[in-house]
Order: structure tokens, then C-alpha cells, then sequence
């Protein structure tokens, strides 16, 4: 059913997440909080605003301040807005840096906040903020609200299981499309069009189609070529529902899956069933990364687990950043996209990528298309 | 049905095709200039745009929460004219074909301390020790490098060199521009024909993001807007600015007869972000009020364009629209009357916004400046009309853009 209003987020949710950052910034003694980034925005305020491709730079998007609760936000409009957040509380689009000033100034406790946390930085909010806040130092916002965001309530899981559904849907319409002739921008447009139609306009990322190579393990070609008979194509299908992300990565042959090389798909399996072991709740993930070694698949050039939420969570897991990842450990409640990439030279790649909750008794998919009964053998 | 704004002035100077390889060298010719002036050495780069400028590498923009953690950074270095790409998709035949594989690197997470310190690690190599660095924005992480980037304080701010870089576009960026525009149209034609009674909002995003992909856009960078304008301001949402709210999100809605639909939406091509903008009308013919309402628009954009030319200011077009519009700002205060386009879909020069009305009398247009106008007509009690209009400067005045037509009116 696709709505047809603007609503903020359901009530509970939202309270509850607010009261997870408020109790984050009185353990932090964060006086205001400054976010930027969409997510950490919807996280706090539980609004939706307009969904917008690509990295933002860093303004002063919604403020939190501890003392009074109140939760400041930029919104020229009322629609969409909670109820507790009144309008005296929303300041609008400008593109003058000397109102955003004026309006943060005017914050309750602004003049005399001592501790302000923002999200992220820019050149000219770093000269700008100091005369909004003069008392305070400028710190790190980001670590207390990777923590709270980085574990799930059930009612999040929900909402990325909701999202995950609208993204195989989706990617179900893109592989009915994969056939030999069809080019990867052609099979973006079908799954873009089958997320819309399903009443999502927001996807999480528009690379959406990748026809494997199958003279080295991750060259990308022209986004026109037309897949050849046998071609591997990765699909990432990722959306955007309620602000939560919901991502599923599958591999499908052109001409019929049936073609799969069956030591490839061998070996896939292999390194899924050590990378779900290693998901174990407490397990540091850097086993993840060990689970790619063991089974003697090259590391790949993207994240090996990425959190999944409102944009971006913890953890993150890539062989580019190896102490981090020992230095995170699984814990029940957290949601990632956990990521198997095996290439087979002459052959091409076999992508997976699945939605995992972590309970207590290990992971789960939060896919309803099973990684070992679909993606790779029928 | 009237023709589209090439009616009025056909497109002469801009080439049939861009040559990239050109664009790109006289891109890094511009900020190798302005870095030099500056006394800056090198510019990090983490904002998508302007890794994009730097580097002419096209990727598909996906939501902002994963491009701010999975951001591609560029490195300038002066003297070099060859940036430095730091991407997890360095073996993309595209990349490979233009750039040199020793300006090529692994992907670097700039959120965590380990990332910034092999980010740093590897910037020392690139950067003479004691280098003035620009950057555009930065995380927390990197704020406690201490080595290179913050080692005597803030950076010098990247973006104003970007933004000085990009202002006035070269040849080969306005064909490629006029592409992404072109795209955008064929796929608007498609939704247009589409509408009636009874289809969702969200059916005519569907429509939009297939034809849009097919005939070669890289991304959609807007969840594209359909709204629904009430007859009255005082139906709308409240304001902070007691004036009209949009743009609104595009819902499951149904479309009904008659209802007024205004129309924003924005695709990438090759490094550009297009704008569109149109009103409509559901299901039947606009009314003589109705016609009226886009017969004023036509004159203000007439105005406009008639003292749009380099050398004039950006008061010189808001005087224009407001004289042509009775007194009154032809724009919604929240916005602007015209905005510039390029590698994002609102940059310099913004004409008629809150920066003021002496920052719009400095404000001179240059030959290559790309501009967006978007002047509205509000006719309270009847709803209004909006449509945008994109159009290049030259020094004795303007070329068109775009060339979609005015149908229903």
C-alpha cells in the first residue's frame, strides 16, 4: 500500500530513537548536537525531506539540545513535520550563511553551550559556527551517534526488512529483463522503474547492474555494452523506504542461470559458509576479512559488511581499514549487508550480498530469497 | 502548442559533441591558475561534485548516507596535470582510459582515524611536507590529522576554488550539458504523455526513471516532484516564510481533473546535473484565468531575457522580472528567480536569494555562465504557473538550453 500523505515517522520509533541520542549526549556532555547528514537528521527528528543523489556537504540540517529536548530543523514547510517539533522550531532553505548564523544563535542555550557536537564539517561552517555558539568548543558528534545507531530495534528491523522487500521485488523484475543484448544501463532503468511502481521513488544506489569480466576480477566496462550469452551480471538492488536502507546483491547469467560455472558456484559457497560463521554474536569482525583468506578468495575492493539503516551505520568491515574492523565485534541487533565476491577467470564474478540481522543465535537474512536456494544453483 | 525557448533563439555556438579528454585539461588549466593565485599546493576533494570536476570521473550517485562514507576523494597537486583518484572501482575501463594508473588508488574511508592515517600515509607521498592544502569539507577524523591537513589549523577552503573553476563552462561542458538536458526532455515527453486522472504521483517517477536510464543518464538526482498546488496559498502547508511550500514530496497520490501539477526533477550526465521545470494541467484545458497566468510568465521571462547578457547583474534581471510583474518579486522568497547549473543542480550565480540585494547588484554574468530561471506567477484563488527555463550567456546576450514546449498552454 503506497501512501499518499507525507507523515513523519511513526511516533514510537522516532521518540525512541531521540531518546537513545539524548541519553548518548548526556553521557557524552554534548550540550547541542549539530547534524548534517540526512540520516543522523531523520534518526533524530523523524522527518522526511527531500531525497537528493550523492554526498552533502555539511550544514546545519537539525539541532538537537539536550537541556529542553527541543529538536530544531531545516524546513521551510510544515508538512511531514512531527507534532512536537513546532513551528517556531523549523528555520528554512537559505543561502545566506549569515541567516543560518542569525537562526542557530537564537537556539535556546546557544550563547552559553559549551560543548557542541557536529556530524561532519566544511570550510565555511567552521568560521560561521563559533559566532553562533561563542562559548562552546566544537567536537566530535559522530562516535555517540555511530553507538546508537549501530544496533536495531525490532521496530527498525522491520522497517529495513520492509525496504529489503521492495528492493527483490524490484531486482526480480531486473533479471527477468537480463537477457543476451541487454546493457547494464538498460537493466538500472527496468529496476528503477519496478522500485517506483512499487511506490518508492528513493533508491540507496543507481549502479544497479554489473556484467561481470571475465579477464580481470574487477574491471567495469562500458555502462552500454550488451551482456554476451553466459555473461555474469551482479545486481545490487538497494532502496530507500521510510529512510531505511534495504540492500540484496544477487548474480544471474544472461541466457538462463542455469550456465553458472559449477566450481565457481563451489567456491562461493565455500566463502559464504565461512563468512556467515564468522557472525557470530561477539566474534570480532575482523574474522570476516579472515573468512575471505581462508577460503583463498582475493579481498575485494569494496566493504566486505556495510550497516544498514538510515543511510549509513556501522559496522563497517573492508580490507582497506583492517584494525577497524577487529576493533568491532558482532553484537545482536546489528543489521549489515554482508558481501561474497568470487571471480573465476574466463568465467566472471558471482556477487552476493544479503541482509543480516544479527540475533542472539546468529545471523539471519532479512531476504526472503534465500542466498543458497536462488542466487546461485537453480 | 507554443515551441519551446530554441524558437526564440537557435543554439549556433555550442558543439554537437564534447570532446572529455579537452574538458578535463581545461578544467585542471583553471585550478592549476586559481591554486597558484591562491598560494595553495594541493586540494583534497571528498564533496561528489567536485571529485567529479577534478577528475571527470562519473560514477552513479547513489543516496547521501553511503556517498558520505563511500565518497571517492580527489587529490590536486600543483604542477601536476594529473589529479589523483582515490576509488573502489579504479579498474573501471572509463577511468583507466584517462587517467594515468599511477593517479589511481584503492578506496579510503575518511570517517575513521585508520582510514585518515593511511589516507595521510599516502598523501605524504603526493604532497611536498609543509604544504598549503585546500580541502572542501572534512569529517571529524580528519580534523585530528595533524600531520599534513590540519597541521596549522583549518584548511583553506577547496570549494571556492571549485566553484571559482567551474563558474563560467567551457565549450565541451555546455554540449555535454545540453545532452543531459536533452535527456531529460525525451524522458519528460514520455511522462507528459502519461498524465491523466487516476495515475499516481509515484506512477510518473516510474515512468521518468525508465526512460531517463534508456536514453542514457547516468543517475536521477532529485526524487522528482508532481506537485499538487492548491488553488489558495492558504490550503498549502505552513511556511516559515508565509509564502507558498514547495518543493513537496511525490506520494501515491492520484492525480484528479484539473488539478494543477508543478514539475522539478533533475538527472545526471556525465558529471552534469540537469533542471527541469513545467506546469500542467490534469486532465482538461488550462482556463482563460489559467492561460492568463502563463501569458504573465511568458512576459517576465521575456523581461528577463531581454537584459540577460555578460556584463549584466543579477539586479539587472530581478529588476526586470519585477517591473514586468507589477511590483512584486515574481520568485518564492525561499528560493531564488534564477540559479546556476553545472556539476550541481543549484550553484553560482544565484539571482534574487537571500544572500541580498547587494550581493545581486555585484554580482556580473560572465560569457559561458549557465543559468536556470524559474520565475513563478501566483494568481491566489487559481493556483499559479511555474516553469523553468535553462540558457547559457554569451557577451551580447543569451542561447538556449532547453527547448521543451509550453503544452497545455
Amino acid at each position: 500500500m503506497t501512501a499518499v500523505e507525507i507523515l513523519p515517522d511513526e511516533a514510537a520509533l522516532r521518540l525512541a530513537r531521540r531518546a537513545r541520542v539524548l541519553a548518548a549526549m548526556e553521557e557524552a556532555d554534548v550540550d547541542l548536537l549539530i547534524v548534517g547528514r540526512e540520516g543522523n537528521a531523520r534518526y533524530v527528528s523523524g522527518a522526511p525531506r527531500l531525497w537528493t543523489a550523492g554526498s552533502r556537504a555539511f550544514g546545519p540540517g537539525c539541532v538537537f539540545v539536550r537541556e529542553s529536548g527541543a529538536v530544531h530543523l531545516l524546513s521551510t514547510w510544515d508538512e511531514g513535520i512531527p507534532e512536537e517539533i513546532p513551528h517556531e522550531n523549523l528555520y528554512g532553505i537559505t543561502f545566506n550563511a549569515m541567516n543560518f548564523v542569525k537562526v542557530l544563535s537564537k537556539i535556546e542555550g546557544a550563547a552559553t553551550a559549551r560543548r557542541v557536537a557536529t556530524d561532519s564539517m566544511s570550510g565555511s561552517s567552521a568560521n560561521l559556527l563559533p559566532k553562533a555558539f561563542p562559548s562552546a568548543a566544537l567536537v566530535d558528534g559522530e562516535p555517540m551517534l555511530r553507538q546508537v545507531r549501530r544496533v536495531k530495534s525490532p521496530d527498525e528491523i522491520e522497517a529495513i526488512r520492509s525496504s529489503v522487500r521492495v528492493a527483490e521485488q524490484s531486482l526480480a523484475a531486473a533479471a527477468e529483463a537480463l537477457v543476451p543484448g541487454v546493457t547494464e544501463r538498460q537493466l538500472t532503468a527496468v529496476f528503477m522503474e519496478a522500485m517506483a511502481a512499487a511506490g518508492v521513488t528513493t533508491p540507496s544506489g543507481q549502479d544497479v547492474a554489473c556484467i561481470t569480466s571475465r579477464q580481470g576480477p574487477w574491471r567495469r566496462s562500458d555502462r552500454d555494452a550488451p551482456a554476451q550469452p553466459g555473461d555474469l551480471v551482479a545486481f545490487e538492488a538497494g532502496v530507500v523506504l521510510g529512510g531505511y536502507t534495504g540492500e540484496v546483491g544477487r548474480t544471474y547469467a544472461a541466457g538462463g542461470a542455469g550456465d553458472i560455472d559449477p566450481e565457481l558456484a563451489q567456491r562461493s559457497n565455500e566463502l559464504w559458509d565461512r563468512l556467515l560463521d564468522a557472525c557470530g554474536v561477539g566474534a570480532p569482525l575482523s574474522r570476516l576479512l579472515d573468512a575471505y583468506d581462508a577460503a583463498g578468495v582475493p579481498a575485494p575492493p569494496m566493504p566486505v559488511a556495510r550497516g544498514l539503516g538510515l543511510g549509513f551505520d556501522l559496522p563497517l568491515v573492508t580490507h582497506a581499514l583492517p584494525l577497524t574492523a577487529g576493533e568491532q565485534h558482532v553484537e545482536a541487533g546489528m543489521v549489515f549487508a554482508l558481501t561474497g565476491y568470487v571471480w573465476k577467470e574466463g568465467v566472471g564474478a558471482l556477487y552476493r550480498q544479503e541482509p543480516i540481522v544479527v540475533t542472539d543465535s546468529g545471523p539471519e537474512s532479512l531476504s526472503t530469497t534465500h542466498p543458497r536456494t536462488r542466487s546461485l544453483t537453480t | 502548442m507554443p515551441a519551446g525557448l530554441m524558437a526564440k533563439a537557435p543554439p549556433a555556438r555550442i558543439p554537437a559533441a564534447p570532446d572529455f579528454v579537452r574538458m578535463q585539461g581545461e578544467r585542471m588549466e583553471r585550478l592549476q591558475a586559481i591554486m597558484v593565485q591562491q598560494g595553495l599546493d594541493a586540494l583534497v576533494l571528498l564533496g561528489n561534485t567536485n571529485v567529479a570536476y577534478a577528475t571527470g570521473a562519473i560514477w552513479s550517485l547513489g543516496d547521501s548516507g553511503r556517498a558520505n562514507f563511500e565518497q571517492p576523494v580527489a587529490v590536486v597537486v600543483v604542477g601536476d596535470q594529473w589529479p589523483h583518484l582515490f576509488t573502489p572501482v579504479r579498474e573501471d575501463d572509463r577511468l583507466r582510459e584517462n587517467m594515468p594508473a599511477d593517479h589511481l588508488h584503492g578506496p579510503v574511508y575518511l570517517d575513521f582515524d585508520e582510514g585518515v592515517q593511511l589516507f595521510a600515509a599516502q598523501l605524504g607521498g603526493l604532497v611536498p611536507s609543509g604544504a598549503v592544502v585546500g580541502m572542501d569539507e572534512w569529517t571529524n577524523a580528519l580534523r585530528r590529522e595533524r600531520s599534513i591537513l590540519f597541521a596549522s589549523g583549518a584548511p583553506k577552503d577547496a570549494g571556492r576554488v571549485i566553484s571559482m573553476a567551474k563558474a563560467s563552462k567551457t565549450p565541451d561542458e555546455l554540449s555535454a550539458m545540453r545532452e543531459g538536458l536533452r535527456i531529460t526532455e525525451q524522458a519528460i515527453a514520455d511522462v507528459q504523455a502519461k498524465i491523466a486522472p487516476g495515475v499516481r504521483q509515484t506512477d510518473l517517477t516510474a515512468t521518468f526513471f525508465r526512460t531517463i536510464f534508456d536514453a542514457g543518464a547516468d543517475a536521477n538526482i532529485l526524487d522528482p516532484i508532481w506537485q499538487v498546488m492548491p488553488a489558495r496559498m492558504e490550503d498549502g502547508p505552513w511556511t516559515t516564510t508565509g509564502d507558498l511550500a514547495c518543493p513537496l514530496l511525490s506520494t501515491g497520490r492520484e492525480l484528479a481533473e484539473g488539478d494543477v501539477l508543478w514539475v522539478d526533477l533533475g538527472i545526471s550526465y556525465a558529471g552534469f546535473h540537469s533542471d527541469f521545470g513545467r506546469t500542467w494541467v490534469v486532465g482538461r484545458e488550462p482556463s482563460a484565468r489559467q492561460r492568463a497566468q502563463y501569458e504573465q510568465w511568458q512576459a517576465i521571462m521575456g523581461a528577463v531575457l531581454d537584459v540577460t547578457r555578460a556584463g549584466a547583474t543579477a539586479a539587472d534581471l530581478t529588476a526586470a522580472a519585477i517591473a514586468a510583474a507589477g511590483g512584486i518579486k515574481p520568485w518564492m522568497p525561499h528560493f531564488y528567480l534564477g540559479h546556476g547549473l553545472g556539476i550541481d543542480s543549484a550553484e553560482m550565480p544565484y539571482v534574487g536569494s537571500d544572500i541580498g540585494e547587494a550581493f545581486d547588484a555585484s554580482l556580473v554574468l560572465v560569457d559561458g555562465m549557465v543559468l536556470v530561471l524559474e520565475p513563478i506567477v501566483w494568481d491566489d484563488g487559481a493556483a499559479g504557473y511555474r516553469s523553468e527555463e535553462v540558457l547559457r550567456i554569451t557577451e551580447d546576450g543569451w542561447e538556449p538550453m532547453t527547448d521543451y514546449p509550453y503544452d497545455p498552454f
